[in-house]
């Protein structure tokens, strides 16, 4: 009994290896594909739906401009593009040898057809309805007429995917709209299915693509749950490259990949960045002797090595990175407690009972409510030790991310660690005002500040007409944000992004990264 | 009113207080289906979000939501999922598939063999091998899942190259499948047959010093004739109260090996819609949990009756 046993289970055993050498056998082919793997996982394939999904569609869809590798505005499915003096007529002229996947031309009436849907359909396109007046078409051109100056209609249209008319006309509810087939496209690759079970988004070349043709001849993106088995999968060569939206691979992961050889890096500056986020609404938080003195009682090198594992740089006051377009240098964010203390001393918070703990203006004991989630713990717990050696308690409340934006939205914290996307500092007024401007909201933002100067310079950024002037103005956010302090970056970091030696040619964006179609027109294999 | 009459109806109102828990405890935390729907760099406008909140229903009363939900169920409705742009009933019963194919094979497994071997483990007297094989199951019963997961992962997927690190399937044939699907399997069989082993053991070694072993013993019975016939049946109650657990949280035990295998199964659809406080599909996954639990209590409850006749039907 024993002995037939133990031969059914080497029988077993047996079988399941010939059966995985046969399964993995049988993958052998002549095409040459170039794989993903990304830790932003699918939910549905929803293009305008899911957040993830749609970014997958970038490449099938390409947008109307697009972010050149110095962060300027291009054209992608606009050959060029025009404004008018006034600000408030935008001409893009399209292409005329763009084709989608089953052989139709795209035309201006495309585009035309895009935006008024995405107006009309689309909740994160809501600003449209109350700027664009009027969309339509002069010869080979597309017209947007606006209600008000808008000088960042060309940064706007680099993010929305242009969609056909002939396969959208007849969908009723775009976002409530799955396709986990042939998604038609007219960018060089298309989505031939989306397979959620199998975690894999697989993309062909578009047969009718007149551009540069492609040097590879598919494109498989891999999801995973799970960053250690993602890590394990670039190892062992199953994924050729790493990416994740407006994030990088993980530092400590980075030395274990070099180790193997077989891996390079394309390395950027992050226009997105780490900060410490306030509640301006509330006291002390609404004084800016105490954001001040904050600002100088963090250990900014420190929390660069222990969390950035030293891929940054120690920020400037001025907030924004040198990496995104107008960048003005300010004052360099300097660590000196002796300083803060002096600070907080001369703005009357005093430690008169001497328990070590500062007390407010009413005269109670300073503790801040400190609101974080765990992709922050470590950079809240240092924050929160530097807040200590000043003198200020804080109690740290760890919360899932929808619970942060709850009690955020409902101003129920007085400090919390945060972090921007290259979009999110480039929405709105552009240079990070998305995140604090009171007027907006939204998930990932503070929307804390409603200081009349600040929010005359949003508006003057968006009715702004000539290049010179906007940078007039992005200088004196820049010099708004150094003296009045209403978030304090934490550090600057650089996006890592692996890919295996065995292709070579990639190149990167600011905005999204390696997803876009230039990356995919020049990486190849290596012969 | 009959025995089983008045058995049927505790369970209705169980049922009935659980689907209203069920309404609530999702409500009750902070946020709402909106709160993460459209990602953390869109700006929106407050009309917009007034116009949202009002297409998914979030502005009516919360009475009237309730009532909502009750129409649901009756009319066999579970609702949509906008986070997931799908009928609740098509999403669930698109992963409750993957998900049974994961866990009844590794439970039903893990549950006989661990039966089984745990019974024998108590029954004889310990040598060398018995403790070797106790102090293994011990350690895979204490190893964290999430572990454990990844180690065999990383043994069998990634140095020994036998199994594939992801997914259900790459080509989507039935031997492709089974591929897949045998690592996950394995690890979960694991860890229902260690810990069924442990239990099963202590159980055995408790009986087998009561007064009707040893009569049976007196009596001249073989070994495997008291174990099998006599101990085995009693020692067993405890197993049967957690196989039925295991049975009612058969779609959400899988969390962690959906998770490190990248499985879109029910745990990691639980999971995500705890997170993003997707109502619909936390109600509908629920409830699906619920009627599987009441119905292997019920299960128990009978099983219970048949195996030990001081337990009966009342």
């Amino acid at each position: 009994m024993r002995h037939n046993l133990r031969n059914l289970a080497f029988v077993l055993f047996l079988s399941i290896l010939i059966l995985g050498t046969a399964c993995q056998g049988g993958e052998e082919s002549s095409k040459v594909v170039l794989k993903i793997g990304t830790p932003n996982v699918v939910k549905s394939a929803s293009i305008l739906g899911d957040s993830n999904m749609g970014v997958w569609t970038h490449l099938s869809n390409p947008t109307l401009m697009k972010m050149t590798e110095d962060g300027k505005i291009a054209g992608l499915t606009a050959k060029s593009s025009e404004v008018s003096e006034d600000g408030k007529v935008w001409k893009f002229v399209i292409n005329d040898d763009l084709y989608w996947s089953d052989g139709q031309k795209l035309t201006p009436d495309d585009v035309q057809f895009t935006f008024s849907y995405l107006r009309d359909n689309l909740p994160s396109a809501g600003w449209m309805k109350s700027t664009i007046e009027n969309i339509s078409v002069e010869d080979n051109a597309v017209v947007f007429r606006l209600s008000k100056p808008y000088s960042r209609l060309n940064l706007e249209f680099a993010t929305y995917p242009i969609q056909s008319r002939h396969i959208w006309e007849k969908v009723d509810k775009p976002m409530e709209h799955t396709n986990e087939g042939e998604i038609v496209g007219f960018g060089p690759f298309y989505i031939t299915k989306t397979d959620l079970d199998a975690a894999v988004i697989y993309l062909e070349k578009n047969p009718y693509w007149k551009g540069q043709a492609p040097k590879f001849d598919a494109l498989e993106i891999h999801t995973f749950s799970n960053m250690d088995v993602l890590s394990l999968a670039l190892e062992k060569g199953e994924v050729d490259a790493y990416y994740k939206y407006a994030g990088t691979y993980p530092y400590a992961s980075i030395q274990k990949l070099k180790d193997t050889d077989n891996f390079d890096f394309v390395e950027t500056d992050n226009i997105g960045l780490i900060f410490l986020g306030m509640n301006l609404q509330k006291e002390p938080m609404s004084d800016k002797e105490f954001r001040k003195a904050l600002s100088y009682a963090i250990n900014y090198s420190e929390i660069l090595k222990l969390d950035g594992l030293g891929y940054g740089q120690v920020p400037n006051a001025g907030f924004v990175p040198p990496s995104m377009m107008d960048f003005k240098e300010t004052e360099k964010l300097e660590y000196n407690l002796t300083q803060a203390k002096s600070i907080l001393e001369a703005a009357g918070y005093k430690d008169s009972n001497g328990n070590g703990i500062l007390e407010d203006k009413s005269g109670k004991d300073m503790k801040l409510a400190f609101l974080t989630r765990n992709d922050y713990m470590r950079t809240t717990e240092l924050v929160s030790e530097y807040m200590k050696a000043l003198g200020i308690d804080s109690e740290i409340k760890t919360v899932d991310s929808s619970t942060w934006i709850k009690q955020k939205d409902a101003g129920e914290y007085d400090i919390t660690v945060t972090r921007s996307t290259p979009w999110g500092m480039l929405m709105h007024a552009n240079w990070g005002t998305g995140y604090f401007d009171s007027r907006r909201t939204g998930e990932g933002v503070l929307h804390v500040l409603d200081d009349p100067v600040f929010l005359k310079l949003c508006d003057d950024i968006l009715s702004s007409t000539s290049d010179d002037q906007l940078k007039d103005y992005a200088y004196q956010l820049q010099d708004y944000y150094a003296e009045n302090l209403p978030a304090i970056a934490l550090y600057w970091n650089k996006v890592e992004t692996p890919y295996n030696k065995a292709w070579k040619g990639w190149y990167s964006d600011p905005l999204y990264g390696i997803f876009n179609v230039d990356n995919f027109l020049s990486v190849e294999k290596e012969q | 009113m009959s025995l089983t009459a008045k058995r049927a109806s505790r369970y209705i109102i169980a049922l009935v207080i659980i689907f209203t828990l069920n309404f609530v405890i999702p409500r009750a935390m902070p946020g709402d289906p909106l709160t993460n729907l459209l990602g953390e760099d869109v700006i929106l406008t407050d009309s917009s979000v007034i116009e949202l909140r009002s297409e998914m229903g979030l502005d009516r009363p919360l009475f009237e939501q309730y009532l909502d939900y009750w129409h649901g169920i009756l009319h066999l409705d579970l609702g949509y999922s906008f986070h997931r742009h799908s009928p609740v009933a098509e999403i669930i019963f698109a992963r409750m598939k993957w998900t049974l194919l994961l866990a009844v094979p590794s439970l039903l497994t893990g549950g006989i063999l661990g039966t089984i071997l745990g019974a024998l483990a108590g029954w004889r007297s310990a040598n060398s091998c018995q403790k070797a094989s106790t102090a293994f199951f011990l350690a895979i019963y204490c190893t964290p899942p999430y572990f454990l997961c990844l180690l065999a992962l990383y043994l069998f997927s990634f140095k020994l190259d036998i199994f594939p690190l992801k997914g259900f399937y790459d080509t989507g044939s039935a031997a492709d499948i089974a591929l897949h699907l045998f690592l996950p399997v394995l690890v979960m069989t694991l860890f229902s047959l260690s810990r069924n082993y442990m239990i099963m053991r202590g159980s055995v070694l408790q009986e087998k010093s009561s007064l009707y072993a040893a009569f049976a013993r007196a009596k001249g019975l073989y070994d495997a004739e008291i174990l099998f016939r006599h101990v085995f049946k009693n020692a067993l109650l405890p197993i049967i109260t957690l196989l039925a657990m295991d049975f009612g949280f058969i779609l959400s035990g899988a969390l962690f090996v959906e998770i490190v295998f990248s499985m879109n199964g029910m745990g990691n659809l639980i999971y995500d819609a705890l997170l993003s406080r997707d109502y619909p599909v936390l109600q509908g996954s629920f409830l699906i949990i619920t009627l599987m639990v009441v119905s292997a209590n019920l299960l128990a409850d009978i099983l219970y009756s048949r195996l030990d006749p001081r337990v009966r039907w009342h």
